[in-house]
């Protein structure tokens, strides 16, 4: 309750700080010595609302200055200090006063401790896009060179993050000393400054003029591509992304490629890990046929790797990587096709996982024919293999596969499959079953849904596992978008009608739930005549709980039934259980009451 | 306090300012404080036994037996320790009470009590989330208040624990004075405390509270009460539910994977209408439905 006082005081003196400039400084600098860390935080949290109170020039001349003088050790408070800063462009008076909040960040940025340099140096990029060239020149790039500069790892690292916002604004020989300064840093003795200009490279790259990326960039990847530290290394992929892009064919063949096959062989399975991951994104920006050519090989390497993760990430790839060489189709079939299958029988579960995770968006990519022969076999394969992720996996991504194939093969193969699993024993994975059939019934046409599923569909609103019934009943409003109100209303309505008078509570909710979503897709004679007459029976009902979810499914149903039936019919049932005895029957019954009033 | 938000922040695992706990124990305490020592259920009620904590398995109780809106669902206790998650539990139990009274019955385990959740892992799992013991104590003052046992439909007796020497008909239980800390003995502590086992009259309970009832203790109670089923909880069932006694008296348990160890299922036993019962069993939750997504208001760092 201390607690609490103190921030309503807080509250208090913040408001009367708008109106007491002279006041408000000083509050500053008071709450600014309490022992409490917690008032320290309050009164820090707020002084974009001081600089705001004391106006442009006094937050230049007075309050920044005060802020470069605090020497709290506590980090929680400067880290709100380094974000803060961040937002002051239009308190010291816009862009051509925006260099005057370097200092106290500069100063922030050379923190021990991680995040509040990091921070510290996010707000400095912000500030730095209300600077034109002339402040850059004259105000950032000496901080660079300073931090660059400085005695700890702490400020050289900062500094590593600064290049590329500074880089295009400042002239010839300041970009010169700017490059020096980077290699330096490349070449620093501790490894966290190197990962932090490793990180920089990438954002770097497309800024330097094209020789400069030749002669400096380039060798710079490739030294740091060799770095004795893996936390350094692990950065090469993102950078060979990043460079990628900018140069021709031949100078990826000569200094990337090699650069990629160390480090997919790297020592270290973290390297290994990334680079399976990010692999697919080097091939987007080349030519297929380097793809082919170069980068498949040590993409099929990765994903034979020893390490269980290495594969697992390779695998989640693999779609990704295949629409890069798409119109290689032979190739896929060759030479992919033979790993995928070495896959589906990985000694690993998590491989597997992977692989249903994707195979199925392999389908679009390969066309029917290669789908019919190659894919649905392995696809059947993992399904038997009853590992129930992968089922789960399969069966909520098969829509990409049933878009390509025929309906022949739909119906002879998957749909065999899919009714085998409706018995699963894991209940996820009849609910995800559940989930697809609607799809696929949409695909198949409304002839084959109302001889081969519905029957069946019907029974799944009556699972013993409310998930699956919900999903059921969900499902029906896309059926009959898709199948139309009539089809919904001579095949559909008649079943779930029967279920209103299943002696089963829950199969009568499900079924009112059912109705109360599908009203919008019907005609309003429809419900005003043939739905609204069966619910009105339920009142009689002995359950509360029947009676509490008939008031909630009227209330549903209000604006989709005609006046004269509002009238006639739900009025009256409302009344009537406005006066029951279950307290909350009676609530909904007076909410629907009340909206119809 | 606003309940629906209150919920919603329960709902992900998440725990709300303990400001808002102690409104949500006391509005649970003004509710729990006017129902009797016996509560009269109506049926349909699905009954439920021990959650010890397993939030996630909570969730998929739900998922099961429908949403605590719209179905009647009875707990028989023992919501607090041994899992991850007793402090999210309990208050979503309780929020759940509170937005819906007349649709939630929740009864006292025996680890609804002070003596117990200090050893169990309720006490330090509140010191742990919230840096002070007063979480615990507002929720150990809504376990006083807790009721003892249920009647449905004036033919099924349940009760955490089982049946007391002392206590011959249901009409003795509205005599307790239950508002109070778990007493060692007594007809109380007994009904929370006693197991079924096959013998045929009373024992010594090897549990040190409470006693061992058999055959003839359960066949005469249930004469002499008019009643046609006993459920209780406060064993564990490898099946989630066992039937004793020609299933004059049933186990329920619904900690699936008890204590993440024991590789049980769980059961709910839903009453129907007409007094039908029939038994749903369910595993827990898949790993990929335990994440709770931490909220960091203070970045962490090395200390």
């Amino acid at each position: 309750m201390l607690w609490s006082n103190n921030d309503q005081n807080d509250n208090k003196r913040a408001e009367t700080k708008k109106t007491d400039k002279l006041y408000s400084i000083a509050v500053l600098l008071e709450e600014l010595k309490s022992e409490d860390l917690h008032i320290r935080l309050c009164s820090i949290q707020k002084i974009s609302v001081i600089a705001l109170a004391v106006g442009h020039v006094r937050t230049r001349t007075e309050l920044i200055p005060f802020l470069s003088e605090i020497t709290d050790e506590e980090d929680e408070i400067t880290l709100v200090l380094a974000e803060e800063l961040g937002k002051f462009v239009d308190f010291v008076g816009g862009n051509e006063y925006s260099h005057t909040i370097l200092p106290p960040l500069t100063k922030l940025a050379r923190a021990e401790e991680t995040v509040v340099r990091e921070k510290s140096v996010e707000s400095i990029k912000i500030i730095s896009k209300a600077m034109d060239k002339n402040q850059i020149q004259t105000y950032l790039f000496p901080v660079i060179k300073d931090l660059a500069n400085g005695k700890w790892f702490s400020s050289r690292s900062s500094a590593c993050g600064l290049f590329s916002i500074c880089y295009k604004s400042v002239d010839k020989s300041s970009k010169e000393e700017l490059l020096l300064l980077f290699r330096e840093l490349c070449n620093d003795k501790t490894p966290m400054v190197r990962r932090e200009a490793a990180k920089e490279l990438a954002e770097l790259a497309p800024i330097v003029e094209e020789e400069n990326l030749k002669k400096i960039i380039i060798p710079l990847l490739i030294q740091l591509s060799e770095d004795e530290q893996d936390s350094v290394r692990i950065l090469t992929i993102d950078n060979c992304i990043s460079v990628s892009k900018l140069i021709n064919k031949d100078e990826f063949i000569t200094y990337i490629i090699p650069t990629l096959q160390n480090c997919a062989a790297d020592r270290s399975w973290r390297v290994r890990h990334l680079v399976a991951n990010k692999f697919y994104q080097v091939s987007e920006s080349v030519d297929p046929e380097i793809v082919k050519e170069n980068l498949l090989e040590i993409f099929i390497d990765l994903l034979s790797d020893n390490e269980e993760e290495v594969r697992v990430s390779g695998t989640a790839r693999i779609s990704d990587f295949s629409k890069q060489i798409k119109e290689y189709q032979e190739t896929i079939s060759d030479v992919i096709f033979p790993i995928i299958e070495q896959l589906s029988q990985d000694s690993s579960k998590k491989v597997k996982v992977s692989l249903a995770s994707v195979i199925t968006l392999m389908a679009p990519i390969i066309g029917n024919q290669m789908s019919i022969e190659k894919l649905i076999p392995i696809c059947l394969d993992l399904l038997q293999q009853d590992i129930s992720e992968v089922k789960l996996s399969i069966i909520s991504k098969l829509e990409s596969l049933s878009k390509v194939v025929s309906e022949e093969i739909l119906i002879n193969t998957l749909l065999p499959v899919l009714i085998d699993l409706i018995k699963d024993p894991k209940w996820r994975v009849r609910c995800a079953v559940v989930d697809y059939i609607p799809k696929l019934g949409i695909q198949l046409g409304v002839d084959f849904f109302n001889e081969k599923i519905i029957e069946l569909y019907i029974t799944w609103l009556q699972d013993a596992i409310f998930k699956i019934r919900e999903t059921a009943a969900k499902n029906l409003i896309q059926l009959t978008k898709e199948f139309g109100s009539d089809w919904c209303t001579y095949n559909l309505l008649p079943h779930i009608f029967k279920l209103l008078k299943n002696p089963n509570y829950k199969i009568k909710q499900i079924a009112m739930y059912s109705l109360s979503l599908l009203a919008p897709e019907l005609e309003i004679d429809i419900i005003s005549d043939k739905m609204i007459p069966k619910l009105t029976v339920l009142q009689n009902n002995k359950t509360p709980n029947v009676k509490l979810y008939l008031a909630k499914c009227l209330h549903e149903l209000i604006p989709y039934t005609e006046e004269t039936n509002i009238q006639e019919e739900i009025i009256p049932c409302l009344t009537d259980l406005l006066n029951d005895d279950d307290q909350d029957v009676s609530t909904f019954a007076k909410i629907a009451l009340d909206e119809i009033n | 306090m606003d309940i629906d938000k209150v919920i919603e922040v329960l709902s992900k695992c998440q725990t709300p300012s303990e400001y808002e706990i102690k409104q949500l124990c006391n509005k649970a305490i003004e509710i729990l404080i006017e129902e009797a020592n016996v509560l009269r259920i109506v049926p349909p009620v699905t009954i439920c036994g021990d959650i010890h904590g397993q939030f996630f398995d909570l969730v998929e109780l739900f998922d099961l037996g429908g949403s605590p809106f719209e179905t009647n669902y009875l707990f028989m206790g023992d919501f607090v320790d041994r899992g991850y998650y007793s402090l999210e539990t309990f208050l979503y139990l309780l929020a759940l009470k509170v937005k819906n009274p007349r649709r939630i019955s929740i009864l006292r385990g025996n680890h609804e009590c002070r003596q117990i959740t200090k050893v169990y892992g309720f006490y330090l799992e509140c010191v742990k989330k919230y840096g002070n013991g007063n979480v615990w104590r507002y929720c150990t003052e809504v376990f006083d208040h807790l009721s003892l046992t249920a009647l449905i439909g004036n033919s099924i007796f349940s009760v955490h624990g089982g049946l007391s020497p002392s206590i011959k008909t249901i009409n003795q239980i509205s005599l307790i004075n239950r508002k109070q800390e778990l007493p060692h003995e007594g007809p109380m502590s007994d009904m929370l405390w006693s197991d079924p086992e096959s013998i045929q009259n009373w024992g010594m309970s090897p549990r040190g509270a409470g006693f061992i009832f058999g055959n003839e203790v359960v066949k005469n109670f249930n004469r002499t009460n008019g009643l046609s089923l006993i459920t209780r909880a406060h064993q564990l069932c490898m099946d989630g539910f066992q039937y004793m006694f020609d299933e004059s008296l049933v186990t329920v348990w619904s900690a699936p994977n008890y204590f993440y160890r024991s590789g049980n299922i769980a059961a709910i036993l839903e009453i129907g209408e007409n007094l039908t019962r029939q038994f749903k069993t369910f595993k827990a939750a898949p790993k990929e439905k335990r994440i709770v997504k931490v909220k960091m208001s203070i970045p962490k760092y090395f200390l």
